[in-house]
């Protein structure tokens, strides 16, 4: 950790302490996080923060398009979100929508690979209310399949919105030719012939819920002006009738890529050639080194103050954008590379220079000052990002995700202090080799990628 | 950092350590404080008063060219490349968003780089650097913007825009935010010293700063600032938007497998005037931005699974797709009444139109009835204060209300409902709100405009296809919709291609 950069955390964590009483200067995450587990499984997330009649409630189903074992059940995981807000027998739609709008929440739910959220920020004074609401929906969903039916035409819509940008397109691709078994080879929203077929699926549905809807499967977090007592009280009062579950999955593991892939897409509307470059990578560890490694290995390649950024975005300006990012997974996920090339005369030159720069990182160690200066970058920008009950209540919900406990923000980050040249020249000769590699161009006329 | 929520809910002036303040340009350019002692943040927003109404003909996107470049330009000392490597270790950022009346620079950063970080953000708006090599990538990211995303690859903003376009044609909002194809191909970098030199003067420029900064900081900030010229502000006059007769269909057409529609009209209401206020409760009744409270959203989405999602806006809503809240700083004295149906798939969008039209004639004819008032007046009461549960959202709301010369949003918001009554919602929706003599942008596939169009003009009959039954009530209340009149005016209607819009 930097000189200055301790002092930040510091002073934060001072802020926290005023409220929580338990300052925890080596840690990134400066607030006391609560951590009980009920009897049934639940765990129960709390974080006092200083938000006067504000809290944040998510509630973290670590199920997400991963758990999408079966053929022709992708998307499954977030048709299912929808399916959460057609009600109850003791909240109907109608009765739970007019509820939440009785104490003025914003209330929504999102779903990625490995999780799905269902999170609300209202009034501290609406506690018992969103757990009322919240523990009757995840024991007692129910749902005709005509409602089932209609709701899949919202998904399509969802489908749909997105289906004019490139980058749905291109996810697609690279995942459906990156991976050969595991279930991240489809993106969340699910390939399109399983969407139109979600009408055809009422009984899985119940199945589906039926499995991975169990308190053990589950964390609810709370942020923001709350009293523990009480909520823990709230807790016994809603959840304790909800049972575990039986189900165990087992997601095949993902064999070591063999040899590069290509993809050409052509695009029927206008756009700027896109290629995107995509390695597997490690799978999210707060004890193994290789993701934190390759995070900051992915700022001194492709962040704003990089060589090659500077030569292609600033110097030259033969690209528009150039960046890459590992997706933080709890399976091996991909390194994702994209530039947006203006002219497609340079798509071959763009592509040696992102080669070139990926093999200098594997045999030109970062300075110490570089390294220094990265890591002061990743920290506080995540400390900065805690600047309301909703967003601290997100960044938690992250690692909960992860590692199913949120103290491993904590270990997560303390890994970033330990990471030396070395190891970032070491997991990038692991991660970006040639077999291990899919391409994809994307442009408007026939431009094959380079072998 | 935790101070900042401090301020969530609090109406005074002096609250917890968190100070209003304003001051005029004696000395400097006007400031608006929102300081919060203990704050280790702190967030900058400095306001430009000019936007895309200033652009000169000819050259449209003036304005936002030299503005971009200034936020991501280099200062006098400091290349462009120089400044990113100053505040990357820092995780501080200078962004900069360009409207139709006004510019804004964000700047957030840590308390520890205070100093460094004012330095340079004070660099980058008075001494700022203007390299060719600069100006020429910041001008091609707005042609590539223009003709290869915005016409092409995000279909709910094009048809956003392309209904701003065609309600504003002849009038100052007539352009995009960031111009024209052959207006920003026509600016040199020599206009754009110019702009800078006429434009960024102590009357134009209005700071505004939030979070944990020294009181010292506002003193040295005025006497930075009157560096620049004094100035004065010369309001761009508003000519009246051309006046609509019946609906005047704009068929936008390009490869897309689904239709995005948005539908409008201007309005001559503001944050500024009571009947905003009765409109905020009708509209969040009728179309609640991404929530299932509305009345589109339910009858659309949730009865028949038509898209997405379905809203409707009293004013310009920017943003609002990762988060359910707007992007700040987008004030506008000509308002807008809009609604946005996601996209839809194609042989259920004339069906979708009709049935928002549908929607809007009810909530006109029969408006709220005193529980639906009662409900909704609830929840905008509450629901609003947690559209500002950051500093930097309550700074950006503050200059608004500044700029509409009312008292703080979110509290006039509180204060104006607790006496609202339904009477005054309904009569606001019949003097505001009308589904005839409206602007209807569609975007739909290279090829079927001429067909879609046609559809629109003569009237057809557009029956919905659905996946499965529905209820006996919608099937009733289809029939309906399935016939419910469309009176197009064909003379100013149209077909065009994507390729064609935002060229001049």
């Amino acid at each position: 950790m930097s000189r200055f950069l301790g002092i930040s955390l510091i002073s934060l964590a001072a802020l926290a302490c005023a409220l929580a009483g338990e300052p925890k200067e080596s840690n990134i995450f400066p607030y006391k996080i609560n951590q009980v587990t009920s009897g049934n499984g639940l765990k129960i997330v709390s974080i006092p923060f200083d938000s006067p009649g504000i809290i944040a409630y998510y509630t973290v189903v670590r199920t997400g398009s991963r758990n999408e074992i079966e053929p022709g059940k992708s998307g499954f995981a977030h048709f299912f979100e929808h399916m959460m807000f057609r009600g109850t027998e003791k909240y109907p739609k109608t009765k739970f929508n007019e509820l939440l709008k009785s104490i003025g929440a914003d209330n929504n739910a999102s779903t990625s690979d490995d999780e799905t959220i269902y999170h609300t920020q209202a009034s501290s004074d609406a506690l018992e209310t969103i757990i009322d609401m919240e523990s009757d929906r995840f024991m007692n969903l129910k749902y005709s399949e005509e409602d089932f039916k209609t709701e899949s035409g919202a998904i399509l819509g969802e489908y749909n919105k997105s289906s004019s940008m490139p980058f749905q397109t291109i996810e697609e691709k690279v995942r459906d030719a990156a991976y050969q078994i595991h279930t991240y080879k489809h993106t969340t929203i699910g390939f399109l012939k399983d969407i139109q077929d979600m009408p055809n699926q009422y009984q899985y549905s119940l199945t589906f819920f039926d499995r991975w809807y169990r308190p053990e499967n589950c964390v609810v977090v709370v942020v923001g002006d709350f009293d523990q007592a009480r909520l823990m009280q709230l807790v016994q009062k809603y959840y304790s009738g909800w049972k575990r579950g039986t189900y165990s999955l087992n997601i095949p593991a993902e064999p070591p890529q063999k040899e590069e892939k290509m993809i050409n897409v052509p695009w029927k509307a206008k756009t700027l050639p896109i290629l995107s470059i995509a390695y597997h990578a490690p799978a999210f560890s707060d004890k193994e080194i290789d993701m934190a490694a390759l995070n900051l290995l992915s700022q001194v390649v492709f962040s704003q103050t990089s060589d090659l950024y500077n030569k292609l975005v600033v110097a030259d300006q033969t690209v528009e954008s150039v960046e890459g990012s590992l997706e933080e997974n709890r399976d091996p996920g991909l390194f994702y590379i994209f530039s947006r090339i203006k002219d497609p005369v340079n798509i071959p030159k763009v592509q040696d220079a992102i080669l070139a720069a990926i093999e200098d990182a594997k045999s030109k160690p970062v300075s110490s000052e570089r390294l220094a200066s990265i890591k002061s970058h990743v920290k506080y920008d995540f400390a900065m990002g805690l600047d309301n009950a909703d967003h601290v209540a997100r960044q938690i919900s992250h690692y909960i995700e992860l590692a199913n406990d949120p103290e491993s923000v904590n270990r997560f980050y303390a890994l970033y202090d330990k990471v030396t040249p070395e190891d970032i020249m070491a997991v990038a000769k692991k991660v970006f080799t040639t077999n291990n590699r899919t391409v994809l161009l994307l442009a408007e006329e026939k431009h094959e990628v380079k072998q | 950092m935790k101070i900042l929520n401090c301020i969530l809910l609090m109406s005074a002036v002096v609250l917890l350590g968190t100070t209003y303040c304003v001051s005029n340009n004696q000395g400097g350019p006007r400031i608006t404080e929102l300081r919060s002692e203990n704050s280790p943040l702190i967030t900058f927003r400095i306001i430009l008063r000019a936007g895309a109404i200033n652009d000169p003909k000819g050259k449209e996107g003036l304005n936002a060219l030299t503005a971009t470049l200034i936020a991501e330009g280099g200062t006098s000392e400091l290349t462009y490349s120089q400044v990113v490597e100053k505040l990357y270790p820092w995780a501080a950022n200078i962004d900069v968003q360009t409207d139709q009346e006004i510019s804004t620079f964000i700047g957030d950063v840590h308390r520890d780089h205070l100093d460094k970080f004012y330095k340079l953000v004070s660099d980058l708006l008075l001494h700022p650097r203007f390299d060719l090599s600069d100006f020429q990538r910041v001008k091609d990211r707005g042609l590539n913007y223009l003709k290869n995303s915005l016409r092409s690859t995000n279909d709910e903003s094009l048809g956003k825009q392309a209904l701003t376009a065609v309600m504003f044609e002849g009038h100052p909002y007539g352009h995009t935010e960031i111009g024209t194809v052959q207006g920003l191909t026509a600016i040199t970098l020599d206009d754009v010293k110019a702009y800078y030199k006429n434009t960024y003067t102590q009357a134009n420029l209005w700071i505004g700063i939030g979070g944990g900064y020294p009181a010292t900081l506002i003193d040295q900030m005025k006497e930075d600032f009157s560096s620049l010229p004094a100035g004065q502000v010369t309001e761009v006059p508003l000519s009246a938007p051309a006046p609509i007769k019946d609906m005047e269909v704009t068929v936008v057409e390009k490869p897309t497998r689904a239709y995005a529609v948005s539908m409008g009209y201007p309005i001559n209401v503001t944050r500024k005037d009571k009947d905003f206020y009765a409109l905020l409760v009708a509209n969040s009744y009728f179309g609640e931005h991404r929530t299932f409270n509305g009345v589109l959203m339910n009858r659309l989405r949730g009865d028949r699974g038509l898209n997405y999602g379905d809203y409707s806006y009293i004013e310009k809503f920017v943003g609002g797709l990762g988060s359910p809240f707007p992007d700040l700083n987008t004030p506008l004295r000509q308002q807008y009444f809009s609604i946005w149906l996601r996209p839809v798939q194609p042989e259920n969008t004339h069906f979708a139109i009709r049935n928002a039209l549908f929607e809007l004639k009810n909530l006109v004819e029969k408006g709220l009835t005193k529980e639906n008032f009662e409900n909704t007046r609830k929840f905008v009461t509450s629901y609003s204060k947690l559209w500002a549960s950051t500093i930097n959202r309550r700074l950006g709301y503050k200059m608004d209300s500044e700029f509409y010369g009312t008292d703080y949003y979110i509290d006039r918001i509180e204060r104006e409902l607790k006496t609202l009554t339904v009477d005054e919602v309904n009569a606001a929706i019949t003097k505001y709100l009308h589904p005839s003599d409206i602007k209807i942008a569609v975007v739909v596939d290279e090829g079927k405009g001429q067909q879609f169009f046609n559809a629109m003009v003569e009237n057809t009959l557009s029956p919905i296809k659905y996946a499965s039954s529905v209820p006996q009530n919608i099937q009733d209340e289809d029939k309906l919709i399935t016939v419910f009149p469309l009176t197009v005016n064909e003379a100013k209607s149209k077909v065009v291609n994507a390729k064609e819009l935002f060229e001049k």
